[in-house]
């Protein structure tokens, strides 16, 4: 298209900028501290951690892990997408569902984990009590597997949903009325047509699980080691950051791999369904009228596991100590109003300015990586997905490193903390909007253009309109992150600045079950109370053709 | 944009020093629970406020090796040694001997000044009473006692790869076993059919015990006690072989802003100044120095156990080669 256009070169190299100083130059900083051994340059020492024989089966554990996060948590997703968009649902139910979905995500660090040992663990509250099952075991593969798929598959479902909303039912429609069963609609229209969501979705999990350490560190136990887990152990227990930041650079390649493949996926086929020339609206009939509760019912299901979740942290939050003493108080709650008070004020600071600036972001990269041409692009987009591929304690330990010394000494500040959450958390919204834009018939924005508009005022009056309810979907994200990450930021808070998630982590090992559960349960309350006013106040934005706001975030 | 404006002024407003206090600032192995009435207690006998975070010990060492160049603390309080023997060799300590020093038996200081210890914390065995009343047990009172096939996958203990309470513990079987490492790893080969999982922290293992998921584990006493603290029906009790402890200890950091504000924390936290508060606020460390007496109900509990220090000589020579094995051997053991 038109390389001489000035918006479009200003905002590239702004975004390189950006991309260079908060994900490319902490990364060479770690490795440059990685490299040089008693100040001779040498990887020799560094990767001797790679021989390791135990390392390749926490390797192979973690893409097997990964990849089965990756599949159910998709299709877990999607399950709830096709729920929402075509059960034909009311507003209540939508929303009811919605809300609960949103809870996984709003899920404060160790707190799930240690419901689960609680529920699931040898004398646990299902298993033993009300089971009666003795002897087993809740460390390993399975719960680490169940405990992180019910953790990030809302993920696949706020990247799949806009997706299938925006499936024209006029299309489906058409298959059907030419003969063709709902199976073979669902099979050969649906599914396809959904392809750019599903890939993008499977990538997020795939990536999110292959970097997260702190479910495993609860649950894999000792037969399931996993790789974010050992290089996690390498740093704080052996002390051996050289050796845990090779094996954290080794997690990049299987993630990069996916990355190739759902390119290469995706790339095959033709996604349009939203053109400048769609007809009226019709009913949505793909799926049969007695299906429809089968899908509800299935999406209750996993709804009903996760309120049992969260009714068990809420009762926590409620008693003297769960398992000890179930008398009821308010104590925790004074506790995290008076002691608690800084942190709750720093970390709204924090995730208010993470918002915009993230939302911002990852619509704009995700705009320019799908819909321009311009140098570097694909290298753009592997750079935007690095620092959410790496495990979060490296991530932080690069940022600590990169920007402890002059000249850009930002630690001890908040502004360290916004970049951290920005650029790690971003890809939600980088990966919905370029789902969504290979959706959308680049002709739309053609004729804006053609009719003399700059590519500012296009993008701003015609692709962000459609575009929205992924920009909220990345938006609403990284508000939630900026609330619950802990594995980077652990090494960003100062004595200036603490967070919520860091007092959690701190009443944890003070076993102070109680302060945790009320925090956990605060930052659950602050999360719907955002996000709904956000949707309330966007609901003006609301495009026909696309989905509605206020139920994208569970408004 | 006016509004992002706004927000990054009042943030700047919200973040900057409050008064001109002379403050000193600290990154805290121990809970914020211990160290906070610890340094309020500094703060009204000196009039320096200690500013502090808190971190567990491989997150508080792997900061300050990240932050040599430009330190962001001036101390490093508390934490058991070995993580304080870790940051000699990435040399970011400066050395400092406080006037208890000569004082301390050898086993509480660095030879250099490079640290010195604040606190002394024995390992105990803690189980969980609803399960040993279920199984008609009494509390362990010997390492043969935790062979008992009615523990089968109900102990939990802590990683030798990631935790000193792990690694206390191990050089507690040696030295049981006369220092015979293959009648040690015969007895800790034997154990492992009994554990449900090694946990990451040394700490892990005492939520699952206090909520009757695990029987029983070893762990320090002050983590056990604050599980029993907590309203958890534990038991606490001793091998009569006798068990291992280890030192807490203070080093103040090369390049301190602040150096003399933190060799006068250190100077208080060495001495019985600060040592003597532990019983005042059910603190359960067994003080260092040797000036301080034990608070009653701690020596009730410690009293007739048997308690050794480990030998550092010993444990700093071997220790990697002993982790090592353990992995080969007890962790990844096939049966």
């Amino acid at each position: 298209m038109r390389g001489r256009d000035p918006a479009l070169r200003l905002t590239v190299l702004v975004l390189w900028a950006l991309l260079g100083l908060f994900v490319l130059y902490p990364l060479v900083c770690l490795l440059a501290r990685v490299a040089v051994d008693g100040g001779r340059l040498s990887l020799g020492s560094a990767l001797a951690v790679l021989a390791d024989p135990h390392l390749l089966r926490a390797l192979g554990n973690s893409l097997l892990l990964a990849a089965l996060v990756g599949v159910a948590g998709t299709a877990l997703g999607f399950l709830f997408a096709l729920t929402a968009s075509r059960a034909g649902l009311g507003q209540g139910w939508l929303a009811a569902l919605d809300a609960i979905t949103l809870l996984p995500l709003i899920s404060p660090p160790f707190t799930t984990a240690i419901a689960m040992i609680f529920s699931f663990g040898p004398r646990g509250l299902i298993t033993y009590q009300l089971l009666g099952i003795k002897g087993v075991s809740v460390y390993g593969l399975a719960s680490t597997f169940f405990s992180e798929t019910l953790t990030y598959f809302p993920i696949a479902y706020l990247t799949l949903r806009p997706v299938l909303a925006a499936i024209d039912a006029n299309v489906e429609d058409m298959a059907l009325s030419l003969g063709a069963s709902r199976a073979q609609v669902f099979r050969t229209v649906t599914l396809p047509l959904a392809i750019p969501g599903l890939a993008n979705a499977f990538l997020l999990l795939f990536a999110a699980s292959l970097a997260d350490f702190a479910t495993p560190l609860i649950l894999a136990g000792n037969a399931f080691p996993v790789l974010p887990t050992q290089a996690y152990l390498q740093i704080t227990g052996l002390f051996d950051l050289r050796g845990g930041a090779v094996l954290s650079f080794a997690l990049l390649v299987p993630a990069f791999g996916v990355y190739l493949l759902q390119r290469y996926w995706v790339s095959r086929r033709y996604y349009v369904t939203v053109s400048g020339k769609s007809g009226a609206r019709t009913a949505v009939k793909t799926v049969a009228p007695w299906f429809r509760p089968v899908l509800t019912g299935a999406c209750v299901v996993v709804a009903a596991a996760i309120a049992y979740f969260y009714l068990l942290l809420l009762y926590a939050s409620l008693v003297v100590a769960l398992g000890a003493n179930h008398a009821w108080t308010w104590r925790h709650y004074h506790v995290m109003f008076t002691e608690g008070a800084r942190a709750i004020r720093d970390t709204l600071i924090i995730a208010g300015l993470s918002m915009p600036l993230g939302g911002l972001y990852g619509v704009l990269v995700g705009y320019l990586v799908a819909r321009k041409r311009f140098a570097g692009r694909a290298a753009m987009e592997v750079v935007s997905m690095l620092n959410y591929a790496l495990p979060g304690t490296i991530v932080g330990i690069a940022y600590l490193i990169a920007f402890n010394d002059p000249p850009i000494a930002l630690t001890g500040g908040a502004l360290v903390i916004v970049a951290c959450y920005v650029f790690r958390y971003s890809p939600t919204g980088i990966r919905a909007t370029v789902a969504q834009l290979q959706q959308i018939d680049p002709s739309i924005e053609e004729a804006s253009l053609g009719l003399g508009a700059s590519t500012a005022t296009t993008f701003y009056r015609v692709t962000l309109p459609l575009v929205i309810p992924a920009f909220f979907a990345g938006l609403g994200v990284v508000f939630i992150r900026s609330m619950t990450a802990i594995s980077a930021t652990i090494f960003l808070v100062s004595i200036n600045w603490t967070l919520i998630t860091v007092r959690i982590l701190e009443n944890m090992t003070e076993l102070s079950l109680g302060p945790a559960a009320a925090f956990s349960v605060l930052v659950v309350a602050i999360v719907y109370v955002v996000i709904a006013a956000i949707s309330r106040l966007l609901k003006t934005f609301s495009v026909p053709g696309g989905a509605s706001l206020g139920s994208v975030l569970g408004g | 944009m006016r509004l992002i404006v706004l927000v990054f002024a009042v943030t700047l407003a919200w973040a900057a020093p409050a008064a001109a206090q002379q403050t000193v600032n600290a990154y805290s192995i121990w809970p914020e629970n211990w160290a906070r009435p610890m340094f309020e207690e500094f703060e009204k006998a000196t009039g320096i406020k200690v500013n502090f975070v808190r971190f567990s010990s491989g997150e508080a060492l792997a900061r300050v090796i990240a932050e040599k160049n430009n330190p962001r603390v001036d101390v490093l309080f508390g934490g058991p040694v070995e993580t304080h023997a870790a940051g000699i060799k990435e040399g970011i300590f400066e050395p400092y001997k406080p006037p208890s020093f000569a004082k301390l038996p050898g086993r509480f200081k660095q030879a250099d000044g490079q640290w010195v210890a604040i606190a002394d914390d024995p390992l105990v065995f803690m189980s969980n009473n609803k399960f040993l009343k279920e199984n008609n047990l009494k509390p362990p009172t010997s390492w043969e006692d935790l062979l008992n096939p009615a523990y089968k996958n109900m102990l939990q203990m802590a990683d030798a790869r990631t935790s000193g309470t792990a690694v206390t513990r191990i050089f507690s079987i040696l030295e049981v076993y006369g220092r015979d490492e293959n009648k040690a790893f015969e007895y800790m080969k034997k154990e492992r059919k009994n554990v449900q999982v090694y946990t990451k922290s040394g700490g892990g293992g005492t939520l699952p015990v206090g909520l009757g998921q695990a029987g029983a584990g070893i762990f320090f006493i002050v983590d056990a006690l604050d599980t029993k603290a907590k309203g958890y029906d534990v038991s606490i009790s001793f091998p009569k072989e006798g068990i291992g402890t280890s030192a807490e200890a203070i080093a103040l950091l090369k390049g301190a802003k602040n150096p003399e504000l933190g060799k006068k924390l250190i100077d208080w936290a060495t001495s019985p100044a600060m040592q003597g508060l532990f019983a005042k606020h059910k603190i359960n460390f067994v003080p260092a120095h040797p000036d301080v007496a034990v608070e009653p109900t701690l020596a009730e509990v410690l009293k007739g156990a048997k308690i050794f220090p480990i030998d550092d000589a010993y444990a700093g020579a071997n220790r990697k080669r002993i982790v090592e094995r353990w992995v080969n051997e007890v962790l990844n053991a096939k049966d």
